[in-house]
């Protein structure tokens, strides 16, 4: 058998090749099988991720197993899936680059390498050397997304897991392969071959990251600068809107129930994009919950009318300067505690009550009373006199509604793209939606 | 097979089937998002109730009533004599009285001393939770009645100084501009729909006995969840 990067043989040399052969395939084989465990995983993660480029709500992989079903609904999975840190360059790129993408051509990578070398066998130190560095890679991301998982998104993800026992794995075989390695006089063409693997790794990830921008679907440009649809008049002569932290940018409006989850996930994906500090943003509530809401007739999440109450008594419900800050307060309270609260008001909602007068008794009496009730309802009724969908949440920027499709994994696209100069000019252009006008004309006085 | 087969056999499966795999994805993410694009997206608009008792007949006497009285902006100015209610509804008393019907669990009955037109903290506490209830809602109904008791001239002057008096708490309790375009007034006075007392049932402001001279020294008030 020939050495595989050129060189004249020897008996010694056979003999210490034969030795490396033996003492590192084992830990080999444990850095080709977690190597390859690691791209099932990299490869569900990006799967799932794909599937969402179609604008749609898919279910997605969220288990330890890695042919086990999908599953539909909120998981961490999905929670990480839809932060910013799931991908790269999402201004640029609808949706932006998956960060498992590149877990995938790592992994591959690592695959390749680890298989050559304990199929091949004789591998020199510096191979086991570069195979140590190269594992070190995913360890090094594993420990940072882990860190990101848990104290930026708080949620952990077990398909993310995966890649992370995987990465462990993957490191310790070539660290023991590499350890058990017999020391041989290294040749001088060790760095220009270091040179040549790394540049195969690069090309992994250069090749999946271009096939990756040249097949993904194009987003609609229209839709990305104008939005879908428009308000008939942004205005608020009843004084419904809570103004939110942000910056002092475009004006913008988030219509949103406080107790609906898709809410919270989409104000904190707005956090977490950078731009909510380019908006002047205001909060209209939009409670899913038929006590208050006739336009529902299923409680979707049950309690949201209590909470709206809450939140605008917090605020005041009179005329005059609002106290912005308690009504933040207890907008985030009830993002935080969302499914305890729901659960609660769908036993007792006069518990409920309770627990926001008990938790906030600034909303004492206020809370459930004539005042607040019609306050609420002119929120709702802003909805109906700017004819907006039946949904939450929606956002608006000036005039212009931010498409449905484009609030997860493309608000950083849209929205940059919207707050352009040319975006601007687009916006500019669009005529407010015609205010409703009744079914029939009114008759007079016969 | 030599090291270098091995070398690019390995390098070839390892490098294809991850980028065939993204390409296959990022394909069928395309075609489907075009079959999408094409569908029509069924999401309800936000609108104001239009509830089942709200019939095309009952729809239609309300937009009378409500537009000759000036419940509809620009129909006109706000308040309606009762011989006017009376000749726009183009009914009965019995049959406008069961217009109202179907507002058993919506309306409520305000009821005043005899001779009276000032509010007791219970009717005014009422008119308020009515009016917090307005939801979908576009038109708040107040018809104001006098009994029997009295000559006629001076039980449409309490009428409709009742109805005044609902509109006026109303207006100091809420501040709300969209009362002039949401509440309608009818005065009737003792002429014209006076109320049986199988109305003593309904949600009223005062507890205890109730009879027929009772209930008519009232102000009904009501939200009417109709789309007109």
């Amino acid at each position: 058998m020939e050495p595989l990067d050129g060189g004249e043989p020897d008996h010694d040399a056979l003999e210490e090749s034969a030795y490396a052969t033996a003492a590192t395939r084992g830990p080999l084989i444990v850095t080709a099988l977690g190597s390859l465990l690691g791209a099932v995983f990299a490869a569900l993660s990006t799967s799932d991720f794909m599937q969402h480029l179609d604008r749609q709500v898919h279910a997605i992989h969220c288990s330890f197993i890695p042919g086990a079903a999908k599953e539909l609904g909120e998981s961490g999975c999905k929670a990480v899936m839809m932060s910013p840190y799931s991908s790269f360059f999402r201004e640029s790129v609808w949706g932006g680059v998956p960060v498992s993408v590149w877990a995938l051509a790592t992994f591959a990578y690592l695959t390749y390498r680890a298989t050559l070398l304990a199929w091949r066998g004789k591998p020199t130190r510096a191979e086991t050397s570069f195979l140590l560095l190269a594992t070190a890679l995913p360890g090094l991301m594993s420990l940072i997304y882990g860190y990101l998982s848990v104290a930026k998104v708080g949620s952990t993800c077990k398909t993310c897991m995966g890649i992370y026992v995987s990465s462990a794995l993957v490191f310790v075989g070539a660290l023991v392969a590499h350890l058990k390695n017999p020391a041989q006089p290294e040749g001088s063409s060790t760095l220009g071959r270091s040179v040549g693997w790394f540049g195969e790794g690069v090309a992994f990830v250069a090749v999946l990251t271009v096939t990756y921008l040249v097949f993904t679907p194009t987003a609609d440009k229209k839709n990305a600068l104008q939005g879908c649809g428009t308000l008939v008049s942004g205005d608020d002569p009843n004084g419904v809107m809570i103004p939110l932290p942000s910056g002092d940018g475009e004006s913008a409006i988030e219509v949103l129930d406080p107790l609906c989850p898709a809410c919270k996930a989409f104000d904190e994906r707005l956090g977490a994009s950078g731009l909510r500090g380019k908006l002047d943003l205001k909060a209209v509530l939009f409670p899913l919950d038929p006590s208050c809401n006739w336009m529902v007739t299923e409680a979707l999440h049950p309690g949201a009318c209590a909470v709206s109450e809450a939140v605008l008594c917090a605020g005041g419900v009179a005329g005059g300067a609002k106290d912005e800050k308690a009504a933040h307060a207890v907008l985030s309270w009830a993002f935080k505690n969302q499914e305890k609260l729901r659960e609660l008001a769908a036993k007792d909602e006069g518990a409920l009550r309770a627990k926001l007068e008990a938790t906030f008794p600034n909303v004492k009496g206020c809370l459930g009373k004539a005042l607040v009730k019609s306050k609420l309802t002119k929120s709702l009724r802003w909805a109906v006199g700017n004819a907006i969908p039946v949904l939450t949440p929606q956002l608006f920027v000036g005039n212009s509604r931010l498409c449905d499709e484009d609030s997860d994994l493309g608000l950083e696209y849209t929205l940059s793209h919207m707050l352009s100069k040319e975006g601007r000019l687009a916006r500019a252009q669009l005529k407010p939606t015609p205010k409703a006008k009744p079914a029939a004309t009114p008759e007079v006085r016969p | 097979m030599s090291d270098a087969a091995k070398r690019w056999g390995l390098l070839a499966v390892a490098l294809v089937t991850p980028t065939a795999m993204i390409a296959t994805w990022a394909s069928a993410a395309q075609t489907r998002l075009k079959e999408t694009a094409s569908e029509a997206k069924d999401v309800a608009i936000a609108s104001v109730s239009d509830d089942s008792y709200c019939t095309p007949k009952l729809k239609a006497i309300i937009r009378r009533v409500a537009g000759a009285c000036g419940l509809i902006e620009g129909g006109g100015g706000r308040g309606c004599q009762p011989l006017e209610a009376k000749k726009v509804a183009a009914l009965s008393g019995d049959e406008f009285n069961a217009l109202f019907t179907p507002l058993s669990k919506r309306a409520s009955i305000i009821q005043f001393d005899s001779g009276k037109t000032d509010l007791d903290p219970d009717g005014a506490a009422t008119i308020e939770k009515a009016w917090s209830d307005q939801r979908g809602a576009s038109f708040f109904f107040v018809v104001s009645r006098a009994s029997t008791d009295g000559s006629a001239d001076l039980n449409e002057t309490l009428s409709r100084d009742r109805a005044k008096a609902v509109l006026t708490h109303l207006q100091g309790k809420f501040k709300d501009e969209d009362l002039k375009n949401q509440v309608g007034l009818l005065w009737l006075g003792e002429q014209y729909a006076q109320l049986g007392d199988e109305f003593c049932t309904w949600n009223r402001s005062r507890t205890g006995a109730c009879t027929e001279l009772e209930i008519n020294r009232s102000a009904f008030v009501a939200w009417i969840d109709c789309a007109i």
